[in-house]
């Protein structure tokens, strides 16, 4: 029973999808880097992005939408050694669980949320999210969405977040070393990965990133974080850079913990009360 | 013999110090207390009151009568007057104002000791306090001692300007008094007692039951309990969080107790709501989580620091969808500790969320239990953790396995060769995602097998205080009601009586609740609760189709009075001549919030209840 494998079930996503690519992508970067469906903790949250819960294997949760950072951030406190892992989507992430990406990328724990950016809602049939560009018209937004779009990168450097990087769905090759890289990162690390919906967003399409996206330079420094929020608002101009935007190392949340040397999982039980009841009297 | 000590000033005083210390002084004196604060939402300029009830019998409820009154400003008088008789102690600055009803005047020139020793406010406190202990025949050592206790950290200059005032106060009261009283007389031998409220007894109970996780967004009055255990992690190692709000709190728990250790959170109503849809979650998945829901009026903001039953069905029917919950109110912080360390075996033998209800009175008010018995009770703690495992021979691992019982085996994450998901779709037995007709239904039947299980296993009858078969009279309430009501049967000790306590209140099985009631047949039987729709009534109606008819419901902001319950009963208010009532009537701004319901009622229970709300 140890040759346990990632796979799951078969997708049931639709042909084309760039989910698709972001499961090789994960699948392959866990693999490489030796971990197994038992040694690794994984958070999905609500949407096509978080159904890949049945298609990927692993000690996962599949919670509630847009709650899937604090339930990693949970699993992560309780047991640190295992490498933790949040799947969600635009809406999840940015729109419903808004609150909680910013005040994790404070946090720095150390989980790596990956985030499956189509500008658009798939499994509730194509309404809005939060990342589609001012003016997008959708069944909830048929004038046009009047809000601008949030900026994921700018937000996860501006709040703290230690390592933050965009991939193509499209490009599994590369998508596979940033993975790697994010999944080792010691800290909060943001993957935001532009994945067209084939269905819903007749707008950014395979081509449509094929022309829009641009891969950082080889020599673009990782650890200067004015340069990479300058890169991060590049996106107003409709340009999308891939790659690590930025790196930096900080004392992830819970080697701040006192406590938490062992894992919180594996220490004995406390047992020494009476200088407690001693303290009410 | 009970003496009712009360001290009120202006938010920001230190009236909450005081009134602690008061109420440790007594118990280090040898006596046993119960205390109550009231103080509006606000930080600095609202009206803080304190008030400990002194007796060398166990006490449980506050007392109406105030026999000593201790004013750091005038609205102290203003505001409780009506409370005094006129045997009550009035401690007073004739700077300020002098009493203009008949009462035993105590002046002490407090402004005046302020100018001479340039103190400010906060340090009038002690003055305060070790006069109290002048008047009441008290040592004085005992104030020190804790004097020392709480300032030697901070220096010997400290503490020695603070003996001195508490000095002087002790003398200035002794200047103003020729009474020989023997209140806080100490003892020759005194047990070790604790002074401790209901969300104390909580954190205590959590750290007994090995909780390892606790989030907490700050509302009141749960807020304490975030406090108190952020304060002792790192001594007792449990991990304590204060995360960007409820949803962070409560889905942060279910991921640690995912992860295999015991999780909690701890709330009121608002941010309870929040939490609702993760207490679904939880139903679904299985996880085991304890949530503390200590109430306060609502709706929406409502009146934030005062207390209410209020969300009794709100608590039972949170969560969408159907799945088993078990809600456990304690009625007393000794109570408390038990249920809380029950709650968390509850949580991991079915594997479902639980729930603790506890609200204002209960949250904060102290009581004095003895120090041994608590310590016993903590440490003779054995955790329950039903079909929790750290490693299985079962393969393949079925984390929903369909079992009779309605619990299946949860691995905690980390062996090897094995992988689950606690998956918030419909699931197969393997975790996996599921629309399938007859594996719905069967998990559907699977979660709710629980509850049988729940019934035969651990569900606990409620308790009965007095004779149930020789009483003429029956009450029935549940929770914080506990405490006046078992003042009331003191207070009606001509009378037969006998109390219902329900502590496990839901869900509740038909047959043996119906069996226990059909005793009271032709007994007066009254439903008492702290709230205005009678909440515990619907839901014993719903659960068993017991129907109590006659209901004395209190929804104003204040606790219910031993001696409330007692003029209900015997439909008339003593001591309270019409003059005085009439003047009571007139500071009553409002209308009555207080309603009761009884063939019995007169207009002077109504006076009464109008005041009930200036109990502040």
């Amino acid at each position: 029973m140890d040759n346990i494998g990632f796979d799951g079930y078969a997708p049931t996503w639709c042909p084309g999808c760039g989910d698709w690519g972001i499961r090789v992508g994960i699948k392959s970067a866990l693999e490489q880097l030796g971990y197994d469906p038992s040694t690794i903790f994984m958070s999905f949250d609500i949407g096509c992005s978080g159904n890949m819960n049945d298609f990927i294997n692993g000690y996962a949760t599949h919670g509630l939408h847009g709650r899937s950072i604090p339930t990693a951030v949970g699993m992560k406190t309780a047991n640190h050694e295992m490498n933790t892992i949040v799947v969600g989507g635009d809406g999840g992430i940015y729109g419903e669980g808004g609150n909680h990406f910013l005040h994790a990328c404070r946090g720095n724990h150390d989980i790596t949320v990956i985030v499956h950016d189509n500008m658009v809602y798939g499994l509730t049939t194509g309404q809005v999210a939060p990342t589609a560009k001012q003016g997008y018209k959708s069944k909830s937004t048929p004038q046009g969405i009047i809000e601008v779009p949030v900026n994921p990168l700018a937000l996860a450097i501006s709040q703290g977040a230690t390592f933050v990087s965009q991939g193509f769905a499209g490009d599994a090759r590369s998508l596979i070393e940033i993975l790697k890289a994010a999944i080792t990162h010691k800290g909060f690390s943001l993957v935001n990965i532009l994945q067209p919906c084939v269905t819903f967003n007749k707008v950014n399409t395979y081509q449509y990133y094929l022309k829009h996206a641009y891969k950082l330079p080889e020599d673009y420094v990782q650890n200067d974080k004015k340069i990479a929020i300058a890169e991060s608002m590049e996106v107003d101009e409709e340009k999308f850079p891939l790659g690590i935007l930025y790196k930096e190392e900080r004392p992830a949340y819970h080697e701040q913990i006192s406590q938490l040397e062992a894992p919180l999982v594996k220490r004995a039980q406390f047992t020494d009360f009476a200088p407690f009841t001693s303290s009410f009297v | 013999m009970q003496f009712n000590w009360k001290i009120g000033g202006e938010a920001g005083f230190g009236i909450m110090t005081s009134g602690l210390a008061f109420a440790k002084i007594a118990t280090r004196s040898g006596y046993n207390i119960f205390d109550y604060a009231e103080y509006p939402s606000l930080i600095r300029g609202g009206h803080n009151t304190y008030e400990v009830l002194v007796s060398e019998d166990t006490l449980t409820a506050p007392k109406w009568d105030i026999d000593l009154l201790v004013c750091l400003n005038k609205e102290t008088f203003n505001l409780h007057k009506y409370r005094l008789t006129d045997k009550s102690m009035v401690v007073f600055d004739p700077e300020m104002f002098s009493p203009d009803i008949p009462c035993i005047q105590i002046p002490i020139g407090f402004t005046q000791i302020k100018k001479t020793e340039k103190i400010d406010q906060m340090m009038v406190n002690t003055i305060a306090v070790a006069a109290s202990i002048a008047l009441l025949g008290g040592d004085l050592n005992v104030f020190e001692q804790l004097i020392h206790q709480q300032f030697d950290r901070k220096g010997e200059d400290v503490v020695n300007f603070n003996l001195r005032l508490a000095k002087i106060g002790y003398d200035e009261a002794m200047k103003s008094t020729l009474l020989k009283l023997d209140i806080l007389k100490k003892k020759d031998v005194v047990k070790q007692k604790m002074v401790i409220a209901g969300n104390e007894a909580y954190c205590l109970g959590a750290m007994a039951a090995d909780c390892r996780y606790y989030a907490s967004y700050p509302m009141t009055p749960a807020s304490s309990v975030l406090t108190t255990l952020a304060a002792w992690q790192t001594t007792n190692q449990m991990v304590v969080r204060h995360p960007e709000d409820e949803l962070s709190a409560i889905n942060s728990a279910l991921g640690a107790s995912f992860a295999g250790v015991r999780a909690s959170v701890g709330t009121s109503g608002g941010g309870f709501a929040l939490m609702t849809e993760a207490i679904s979650y939880a139903g679904i998945a299985e996880i085991p989580l304890v949530i503390l829901l200590a109430m306060r009026p609502g709706p929406a903001t409502g009146i934030p620091t005062w207390t209410e039953q209020g969300d009794l069905l709100f608590g039972v029917h949170a969560g969408h969808g159907e799945f088993p919950k078990m809600v456990l109110a304690p009625g007393d912080s000794e109570e408390m500790i038990e249920l809380t360390m029950k709650a968390f075996d509850l949580a991991d033998v079915y594997q479902t969320p639980v729930i603790v209800m506890s609200d204002k009175f209960l949250s904060e008010s102290h009581i004095s239990p003895d120090k041994e018995t608590i310590d016993h009770l903590l440490q003779n703690h054995k955790i329950r953790k039903g079909k929790i495992v750290s490693d299985t021979k079962e393969s393949p691992y079925l984390r929903y396995k369909l079992e009779n019982d309605g619990v299946s085996e949860m691995l905690v994450p980390g062996k090897k060769g094995v992988y689950y998901q606690a998956n918030s779709y419909e699931h197969v037995e393997d975790s996996h995602t599921t629309e399938d007709v007859g594996m719905r239904v069967q998990q559907v039947n699977k979660r709710n097998a629980k509850i049988q299980t729940y019934f035969k296993n651990d569900f606990e009858l409620p308790k009965i205080f007095g004779d149930l078969t020789e009483s003429e009279i029956v009450f029935v309430s549940w929770g914080s009601g506990k405490g006046s009501i078992l003042e009331a049967q003191k207070l009606l000790d001509d009378k037969k009586t006998a109390y219902i306590h329900f502590t496990h209140v839901y869900p509740i099985p038909e047959e043996p609740i119906k069996q226990l009631f059909a005793q009271c047949e032709g007994k007066r039987i009254i439903l008492i609760e702290n709230n205005s729709q009678a909440q515990f009534g619907q839901l014993l109606r719903m659960q068993t189709g017991i129907s109590i008819k006659e209901t004395f419901l209190k929804y104003d902001g204040r606790p219910i009075w031993p001696e409330e319950v007692r003029d209900f009963i015997i439909g008339k208010k003593q001591n309270l001549n019409s003059e005085k009532a009439e003047m009571k009537i007139q500071e009553s701004k409002s209308d009555s919030q207080s309603q009761v319901s009884s063939e019995n009622e007169t207009s002077e229970e109504d006076i009464m209840n109008k005041l009930a709300q200036k109990m502040a």
